[in-house]
């Protein structure tokens, strides 16, 4: 299958959702999160695995924006799936470093100076680990399959797999890491949870919405309460800030191949927006939606703790927000050179 | 594939020639700073009234970017307009004088403005010679504006306007008024109909200016008070009984603005410049703020895209003035925050000011609460 760059094609945004949405009214969102393999397969059929790799390696050719796409109707529908971490981190490592990809689910990892990395998403579900790693003053790349490491379950409030992982790294076979793949990888894995984010305070807005029409309360819908209005107001500010920064840190990330000056900034801004976005949009999801909203048989949990689970992940909101001050300190004089960049 | 519409329409990367347009806008900066033409204001838009500066502009052919050759003006884009408007507030330049005229009336004058009254005003606006201010609210009418109650009567060749108008910025510099009157009686089914708009010269007969002053002493708006003020049928602005829409169809303009995002940029970027030299303690909350003026200039580009494209924007406005104004506001505070008695005396008295402005951000041009209104109408709450 091949997916024209540019424009993100219509019919397959529709595909996209239907996949999802017919997976999710058969599948419960759980919180014991394990790969689908029989789904796995279904979207690789479908050329969804490998959507950007390069064609001449059983990819689908398609860009960032279609991925950002195919990762926020993942989030919509509350299907939990490492598509990210297998094609746009794992497999890109890979093709950064001139390795092969094959069928294998993977994902990566930067490992430590002791070989160990934790909080791994989807390692133990994985069949190979991509793992990058310091040796000798020079960064190396393996592709390890999971057998070969030591893996210690865990998880992260959703249920996803968040494993620890332990390795000899003098037992690895490993090739040369190209200039700045750590720094490329460690944008992307930070600009992932971002788009991820967005998808999830923007259905959080449309469920809130919803309820708002629907549920009566003194005889009218809460929707005709002008407190009520107010909250959902500064909810779809916010979610649309976040979906503004971080499309702006997409396009230019895309446009340079990531490695414009200026894309740091702008996925530390990303970042930042979407993070203190997802305080308002959650507080407020869950105020107007009442008790019924703090249920586990309620939907509206499957998109307020993700979003706030994911803006934790691949740095803190302090972390971000520090790294935005930190470009801001070095301006010194030229904040808005650094801003206009 | 969301029930809901998008809000805020996608931003795109901006093209060399206006890419070029910024360095020019910023060398002419850097060289009026050196000279010590200005010095960076808060707030500039509105209380930072310098008329040479003005004219230092005019002559650039920054001003009137977007008005026809025909008219005097430059023909440009209004993404070319945003560009040198958004430098210059960076900036913190002195740009109040021609602000209300450059931003608000000569759009309008070419939208519903006659062949006359283009001739009339549009070369003095491009030339910053001819200034304006608005008159639309009232004592009683602020947020609800349709419940103005200020007067005009047909006479003969004319009207006669009768009434009091407030917080009027620039006034007591400007030349005349685009003013917003009643010219039929209220129908309570139909509470915007019979508004009107008129272009009163501001040294009319009848017409008195007092000054209202800022709680810091500053005065930059007015009370405008009309006596049966003679307005010649051609200063009738737009049609009659349409003032509504008139006022309503720019807003898109009005609201989006990056006067929206950086009435406190000098400070953030003083913030930036004394933490970055060790002055004053880093502190992660000024990557937060940097973040969200990064952001709401973004949404605010976008915007400009939107209108140059002629779509309608007045929502998506909406939203960029709700965080917009609350995150400058927000600035003055963190700015604030920082200070004490041994912070430097310049940047002290910068930080006060955009401290005593502040409450402004969120009230002028429509009311936060009003916007969210605004929102939650498009999400259909309303
Ligand atoms: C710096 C500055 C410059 C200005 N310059 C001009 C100018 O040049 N020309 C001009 O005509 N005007 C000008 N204004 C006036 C400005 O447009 C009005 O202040 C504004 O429209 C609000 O009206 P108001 O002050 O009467 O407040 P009100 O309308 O009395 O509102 C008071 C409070 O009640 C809230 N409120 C009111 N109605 C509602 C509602 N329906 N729902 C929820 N909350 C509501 C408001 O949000 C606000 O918090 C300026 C104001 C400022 C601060």
């Amino acid at each position: 299958m091949t997916i024209t760059t540019g424009q993100v094609d219509q019919d397959l945004v529709t595909l996209m959702n239907d996949v999802f949405g017919d997976y999710a009214e058969h599948h419960p969102t759980s919180t014991d999160t394990t790969l689908d393999r029989e789904f796995w397969r279904r979207l690789d059929d479908l050329g969804l695995i490998r959507l950007t790799g390069p064609e001449e390696s059983g990819g689908s050719g398609a860009d960032w924006h279609t991925a950002a796409e195919l990762l926020s109707a993942a989030v919509r529908h509350a299907v939990r799936v490492p598509l990210a971490e297998h094609d746009l981190l794992a497999c890109a490592v890979l093709d950064d470093a001139g390795l092969p990809v094959d069928d294998a689910a993977r994902t990566v990892t930067v490992l430590d100076e002791h070989g160990t990395a934790t909080r791994v998403p989807w390692a133990s579900t994985s069949d190979k680990v991509v793992t990058v790693f310091e040796s000798g003053g020079k960064w190396l790349v393996a592709d390890v399959p999971v057998g070969d490491l030591d893996v210690t379950p865990g998880a992260n409030p959703l249920g996803e797999p968040r494993d620890d992982i332990a390795v000899d790294v003098n037992t690895l076979a490993a090739t040369e890491a190209p200039d700045g793949l750590i720094e490329r990888l460690r944008l992307k894995s930070a600009l992932v949870r971002a788009i991820q984010v967005c998808a999830a305070l923007d259905k959080t807005l449309e469920l809130t919405v919803q309820h708002a029409s629907v549920r009566t309360q003194f005889g009218r819908s809460l929707s005709r309460f002008q407190a009520v209005q107010h909250l959902i107001a500064d909810m779809a500010a916010e979610a649309a800030l976040a979906r503004t920064s971080t499309e702006a840190a997409l396009t230019a990330a895309v446009a340079t191949d990531w490695a414009g000056a200026n894309v740091p900034f702008l996925v530390a801004t990303a970042r930042s927006c979407t993070g203190h976005g997802a305080s308002v949009v959650v507080r407020n999801a869950h105020q107007v939606h009442g008790a019924i909203g703090t249920t586990r048989e309620h939907q509206l949990h499957h998109f307020t703790r993700p979003a706030l689970t994911w803006r934790a992940e691949f740095g803190s909101v302090q972390h971000w927000d520090d790294q935005v001050a930190q470009a801001a300190l070095s301006a010194r004089d030229d904040l808005w050179g650094l801003i206009t960049r | 594939m969301s029930t809901l519409p998008r809000l805020v329409p996608p931003c795109s990367p901006e093209a060399p020639e206006l890419r070029a347009l910024r360095e020019e806008v910023r060398e002419f900066l850097d060289d009026q700073r050196a000279a010590g033409a200005f010095t960076p204001h808060v707030d500039c838009w509105i209380s930072a009234w310098d008329e040479e500066f003005t004219a230092a502009l005019a002559i650039r052919g920054w001003l009137g970017l977007t008005v026809p050759e025909e008219y005097g003006g430059h023909g440009k884009s209004f993404l070319h307009r945003y560009v040198v408007t958004e430098e210059l507030l960076a900036a913190g330049a002195p740009v109040a004088a021609h602000w209300v005229g450059d931003r608000q009336i000569a759009p309008s004058l070419l939208k519903y403005g006659t062949e006359g009254q283009r001739h009339a005003f549009l070369p003095g606006i491009v030339r910053g010679e001819r200034f304006f201010a608005i008159g639309m609210s009232e004592p009683d009418s602020g947020s609800d504006l349709a419940s103005a109650r200020t007067r005009a009567v047909r006479v003969e060749d004319g009207w006669r306007i009768t009434g009091t108008k407030v917080w009027t910025s620039g006034a007591h510099r400007s030349h005349a008024l685009m003013l917003l009157a009643r010219t039929s009686p209220v129908d309570p089914e139909h509470r915007h109909a019979g508004l009107s708009q008129f272009i009163v010269d501001l040294d009319s007969p009848g017409l008195t200016i007092s000054p209202i002053h800022w709680m810091n002493g500053e005065h930059h708006f007015n009370e405008v008070s009309l006596d049966e003020v003679f307005v010649p049928d051609d200063r009738v602005f737009g049609e009659i009984g349409n003032g509504w829409k008139q006022v309503t169809s720019e807003l898109g303009f009005e609201r989006s603005g990056p006067e929206r995002t950086l009435s406190t940029f000098p400070v953030l970027a003083g913030l930036a410049d004394r933490m970055g030299r060790g002055e004053l303690p880093a502190d992660p909350a000024l990557g937060r703020l940097v973040a969200r003026i990064t952001g709401a200039r973004q949404m605010s580009a976008a915007v400009a895209g939107q209108l140059q494209r002629h779509l309608p924007a007045d929502v998506a406005a909406a939203v960029v003035k709700v965080l917009g104004t609350t995150t400058e506001g927000d600035i003055a505070d963190l700015a604030d925050l920082h200070c004490d008695d041994t912070t430097d005396p310049g940047f002290r008295d910068l930080v006060q000011t955009a401290v005593d402005h502040r409450p402004g951000f969120t009230i002028r041009g429509g009311t936060n609460e009003i916007l969210r209104g605004v929102i939650a109408r498009e999400l259909g709450l309303r």
